[in-house]
């Protein structure tokens, strides 16, 4: 059987039957909710659907075939996976014409395959039944209703990431139908949008990095959970894989999660932790923590569970670098990163070998004792919880042991962790703050709404699309958004949204929108392929393949960083030149414009990106929304002020076209703050116009409002 | 402990709040998020912190700190701690004003080495260059669950901002990196990467009548969801955008323009971008900034340690020895510490024309702000391998360098995420360096 050319080999999970019965052992953990609320999964799901594996014969246009169910499209791209269940990716344009209509009906039967409008409907009444109690119970209403406007703007930033364009937020606005807030919701969670958004949700989580440790690329990671978001994997299946995955980081992204920390295992422990658990360990690495219960030995069981993990393969890296010192032709700054990057891996061995450190101070153990892995629990009875039967008897099981625990619904805060950031990433603040730290669940603001959200989430089976789906078609999230609450003063109650400044991935990507229009949508950055040329064959190492690795990898990527502009700090711009699958970016004032997800990881720290906060992602959450003086100076005066006010820019242009200095100002005001312009608004930018001002002004002036910045 | 509030309190999200919010101060003119107005007001407001340090000799001495970083591991051997027998480098050890020995290679060092303390007994155990760089920049062993702040965060915690409009930490030749540490984003310096560009994107690429056009729209069409109703963290925001207007229309700005530098005085600093950059970290202290980093590369010298020293140790020594004189000619050296740090030191031994990483002991100087002149604090021993008595540490260096900056050593404080830190981590100042 051929395969396609330049297929990329990744793999995906097929969409597993959506609902089954909840775990009730699970929900007698989180406190009892004062109102009872109706279960998702007690409504009528019989009837939905199984989202039976489509089998098709797949033909390209010179005529080969490939046998191989469908993934998910995205843009221009589709993913298949075969029967032997290695996954490709590749751009639709290799295809006959008949097989592009099937990929489109296959995901147009995956939208029918999830939740039915009326099921996600009822849930989200639940939720608003809940939210509505508790208000009612603390003397306080919901807020009034949001309107078309500011429903449209807030739902396109959360679900896809960026504004509409003037064309989209037109078609809304203009639209009758009843029911069109929840069929906007339902494009826009199955467009390209949603998977780029929710990577860089997930890059600030996972601390999603171009380059690990001495200059490793780690593109795969990236790529990896790319098409994991395409194929919208559950969360708890996504957790599990990189929690356990083994092998080289060239061969297998997910074992980028883990091999982050290889340098630092005991960091990896308690930020993994922090990550799936929002329990904060850290303390307890070096002592007793002093303000939470957990103690030093109780970490260092936990820990054990990857006492027998190891993250670097050190015979191939002195293998490569003993044949390379006998050959003095070779290069050896490429023989080190061929020896690095293939002895950069996840293995378990046969022995588990943590012990308690030299300075160990306490009664329970002396140092350097053996620990044996033992799991922490929140309370008495968890640990009479089926999750907490694991078997530590077989060292190299150890992980695979830890992950069955870590992803059970039973697992007593891992659907909570991901339920509350999940809550936070569309309202603005968790349930409970901090959301890495909710170890005393009673902090929450709403200790029932927490609950509800949980169950929430091991109902839709850790599927994240489906648990926002429900969020997004609340009255509570579609209320007019709050001021931000003085947290000192009082608890806040989820009247609505709070007013958020744009993420800085938003309010680039909603840049670059008004630049490029939706052109950007199509642009997509793989460049884990590149590294793969990387890796030597098994079995013994010769000089032969280091030498033809280094080859491979010199034209992978020959051209390298040109695309990207100087390189800073942070970022790659490696393979940056042929990384580009779909569409290539336009570049203009030396700025590539594409989606912050198909850009470096992180971008330079100079660039629009870092300036608003995009993390560093050197620790988890590092992302931030402060204001500083050089982020204005760059929007007025530097390359991004120049963006947006260019005559190339998409809104200029649509602005342009405008028969009348009214409908000019209509336009603008669509493009940048998805709205119409008031009466007075109208007059003064018209006048303005009519005054000097050209419509590349007005679009600086749009884009340097405070409204631009915020999500109402 | 001495705690802004108590451990236990912290246990409580919003008391956790309180505490960011206690931590948050006025930075680059401006503040963080949330809550910013209030913010602004309190940090002006805010007492000092009572170091139990403050009686003590040399406190709060250095208004300024200059921390140079000589990125690669500067051989101690063969620049400020010379040896005779076989760990010899290629350079001859000479005597120096204030009667201590240099190498050949630091001539203009060695006559303004009157005026400054060289620690010969830094000692650590790092020898990878990221981490001992990061230990020698924030006092801590990098770890991979917090991130540790530099000294300029710590200052702008306790002190606070140290001028209205300009920022109070600057990161020369190098990114930021996380410098703010757990404390607020805006307490991270702000990077010039590029001494002759200075600070980007100051003036408008149109001209000054649609500049005021623009902003006049501007005020009229954000004074709905900007205006006075607004939001906070929307206020926060008018803030900035007024600042920034403010700050273009300053002279403040002049303090990143070498452009406004005699031509002489450019050409002395000489045209690398360590000597430009030391310039600017120069105007800089003299406009008000507490706290500058200036980055210099090159020290790994594993190969060709002769032609190398000659080389990168030459554009030191020109570029420190003009630093020194050009801020006592100033009048500025009393009140800024000038600090010369590496990431560790290199082997006695050597090999392949060149020596390895050495973190066991190295050297440091000291100049300004009120420590010693012509002082050697420490000693290696004769091979120049180990301390010959107690080492100084990376922390120590750092409490020392604290304690001259007016901040409180063995204070203790919490981070957002409840972990108690204190400045190098718990090490003690070297009071000895102090006159």
């Amino acid at each position: 059987m051929t395969l396609f050319p330049r297929l990329v080999l990744v793999s995906c999970f097929i969409w597993a039957p959506l609902v089954e019965a909840a775990d009730k052992k699970t929900s007698k953990k989180a406190p009892e909710p004062v109102i009872k609320a109706a279960p998702v999964a007690t409504r009528p799901v019989a009837a939905i659907a199984e989202r039976a594996a489509v089998w098709h014969t797949w033909t390209d246009k010179d005529g080969r075939k490939v046998d191989a169910q469908f993934c998910g499209l995205s843009g221009d791209f589709i993913t298949i996976q075969t029967r032997d269940g290695r996954t490709y990716h590749f751009k639709t344009d290799i295809l006959i014409p008949e097989d592009v209509a099937f990929a489109k009906q296959c995901l147009d039967r995956s939208r029918t395959n999830s939740f039915s409008r009326e099921i996600i409907a009822s849930a989200a009444v639940d939720v608003d039944r809940l939210v509505a109690a508790v208000l009612t119970a603390n003397q306080q209403t919901p807020n009034a209703p949001a309107t078309d406007e500011e429903f449209l703007r807030r739902i396109y930033l959360d679900a896809t990431g960026r504004i509409p364009t003037a064309k989209e937020a037109d078609a809304f606005l203009a639209s009758t139908a009843p029911d069109k807030r929840a069929k906007l919701i339902d494009d826009l969670v199955f467009s390209p949008g949603y998977s780029m958004q929710m990577f860089n949700w997930m890059a600030d989580l996972l601390r999603v990095k171009d380059t690990f440790g001495k200059g490793i690329p780690a593109f795969t990671f990236e790529d990896w959970l790319k098409a994991r978001l395409a194929a919208n994997t559950p969360w708890d299946k996504m957790v599990a894989e990189m929690v356990t995955a083994d092998g080289r980081l060239c061969d297998n992204g997910a074992t980028g999660f883990m091999l982050f920390d290889a340098e630092m295992p005991l960091d990896g422990v308690s930020n993994l932790m922090t990550t799936f658990l929002g329990t904060n360990m850290a303390c307890a690495q070096c002592h007793d923590h002093p303000l939470a219960e957990w103690t030093q030995k109780d970490f260092y069981q936990m820990a054990a569970f990857f006492g027998a993990t190891d993250g670097k393969d050190e015979g191939v890296l002195r293998e490569v670098n003993r044949l390379a010192k006998a050959d003095s032709a070779v290069n050896k700054a490429a023989v080190r990163k061929i020896a690095e990057m293939n002895a950069f891996r996840l293995d378990d061995g046969a022995k588990q070998s943590l012990t308690l450190p030299k300075d160990y101070k306490y009664k329970d153990g002396k140092p350097g004792d053996p620990v044996a892995p033992s799991l922490i629990a929140w309370s008495k009875s968890d640990k009479s919880l089926p999750a907490y039967n694991v078997s530590t008897k077989n060292p190299a099981q150890l992980r695979d042991e830890f992950a069955r625990w870590l992803t059970s619904p039973q697992n007593p805060r891992f659907a909570t962790n991901i339920a509350n950031r999940i809550w936070k990433k569309a309202f603005g603040l968790g349930v409970i703050e901090p959301v890495n730290d909710i170890d005393d669940l009673a902090q929450a603001s709403s200790p029932e709404l927490l609950a509800h959200l949980t169950f929430v989430m091991k109902a839709a089976k850790f599927d994240l699309r489906e648990v926002q789906r429900v969020i997004y078609n609340s009255k509570t999230y579609q209320a007019a958004a709050s001021p931000t609450p003085d947290l000192g003063k009082a608890k806040y109650l989820f009247n609505g949204p709070i007013v958020r400044r744009l993420s800085a991935e938003q309010a680039w990507d909603s840049l670059v929108v008004t630049a490029v229009g939706t052109y950007a949508d199509n642009v997509l950055l793989r460049r884990g392929d590149d590294i793969k040329v990387m890796a030597l064959p098994p079995g013994k190492v010769t000089m032969a393949e280091v030498r033809n690795a280094i080859d491979r990898t010199k034209k992978a990527f020959a051209g390298s960083g040109k695309a990207g502009g100087k390189k800073a700090s942070g970022g790659s711009t490696m393979g940056l030149a042929n990384g580009y699958e779909g569409a290539k970016p336009v570049s203009r004032f030396s700025l590539l414009l594409a989606r912050a997800s198909e850009l470096p990881q992180p971008s330079a720290e100079t660039h629009f990106l870092r300036l608003w906060g995009q993390g560093d992602r050197l620790l988890a959450d590092s992302a931030t929304n402060d204001g500083s003086v050089p982020q204005v100076l760059q929007m007025m005066n530097g390359s991004v002020g120049r963006l947006v006010s260019d005559p190339r820019a998409e809104a200029v242009m649509a602005a342009e076209a405008a028969k009348t200095p009214e409908a000019q100002v209509h336009s603008l005001y669509l493009s940048f703050l998805a709205r119409r312009p008031t009466p007075t608004e109208l007059t003064a930018a018209t006048r303005s116009l009519a005054d000097g001002l050209a419509v590349t002004d007005l679009a600086w002036v749009l884009a340097n409002t405070r409204e631009f910045l915020f999500i109402r | 402990m001495n705690l802004p509030i108590s451990a236990d309190l912290l246990r409580n999200p919003e008391d956790r709040r309180r505490f960011l919010e206690k931590c948050a101060k006025v930075a680059f003119g401006l503040s963080v998020l949330p809550a910013f107005a209030r913010l602004a007001s309190a940090a002006e407001q805010r007492s000092a912190v009572k170091a139990p340090n403050a009686a003590l000799a040399g406190f709060g001495k250095a208004k300024h700190v200059i921390f140079l970083q000589l990125n690669g591991g500067m051989s101690h051997i063969d620049t400020f701690d010379p040896k005779t027998g076989p760990g010899k480098g290629p350079g001859d050890s000479v005597s120096a004003k204030g009667d201590m020995q240099l190498t050949s290679y630091l001539p203009e060092t060695a006559k303004v080495s009157d005026k400054i303390t060289v620690i010969r007994s830094m000692t650590a155990k790092v020898g990878v260059h990221a981490s001992a760089a990061y230990l020698m920049r924030t006092g801590f062993e990098q770890r991979g669950s917090v991130q540790h702040p530099t000294l300029g965060a710590w200052a702008q915690h306790f002190l606070g901002s140290s001028h209205k409009t300009l920022p109070s930490s600057v990161a020369v030749n190098r990114s930021s990196n996380h410098g703010n540490g757990w404390f607020p984003a805006a307490y991270s310096p702000l990077p010039i990467l590029n001494p002759d560009d200075g600070l980007l994107d100051t003036k408008s690429p149109v001209g000054e009548a649609v500049v005021g056009k623009r902003a006049a729209l501007l005020a009229q069409l954000d004074a709905g969801f900007g205006g006075k109703a607004a939001d906070e963290n929307v206020k926060a925001y008018n803030e900035f955008y007024e600042t920034t207007f403010q700050l273009m229309k300053s002279t403040d700005l002049k303090a990143f323009d070498l452009s406004a530098e005699p031509a002489a005085t450019r050409a002395r600093y000489g045209k690398s971008k360590f000597g430009q950059g030391c310039l600017l970290a120069r105007r800089l202290v003299e406009n008000g900034v507490r706290f500058v980093e200036v980055a210099h590369g090159g020290w790994d010298m594993h190969a060709t340690l002769d032609d190398r020293m000659e080389d990168v140790g030459g554009d030191f020594d020109r570029v420190f020895a003009t630093l020194i004189q050009d801020l006592e000619a100033k009048g500025l050296l009393e009140s800024t510490l000038v600090v010369v740090a590496t990431e560790f030191g290199r082997k006695p031994t050597f090999e392949g024309g060149g020596r390895g990483h050495h973190p066991l002991v190295f050297s440091t100087v000291l100049a300004g702000g009120g420590v010693r002149r012509g002082y050697v604090h420490g000693a290696s021993d004769a091979k120049g391998y180990a301390p010959a008595a107690d080492g100084v540490s990376p922390g120590s260096l750092h409490a020392t360098i604290a304690h001259a900056a007016g901040l409180p050593v063995q204070t203790e404080i919490m981070t957002p995420a409840g972990r108690p830190m204190e400045i190098g981590n718990r090490a003690k100042p070297q009071l000895g360096v102090f006159s």
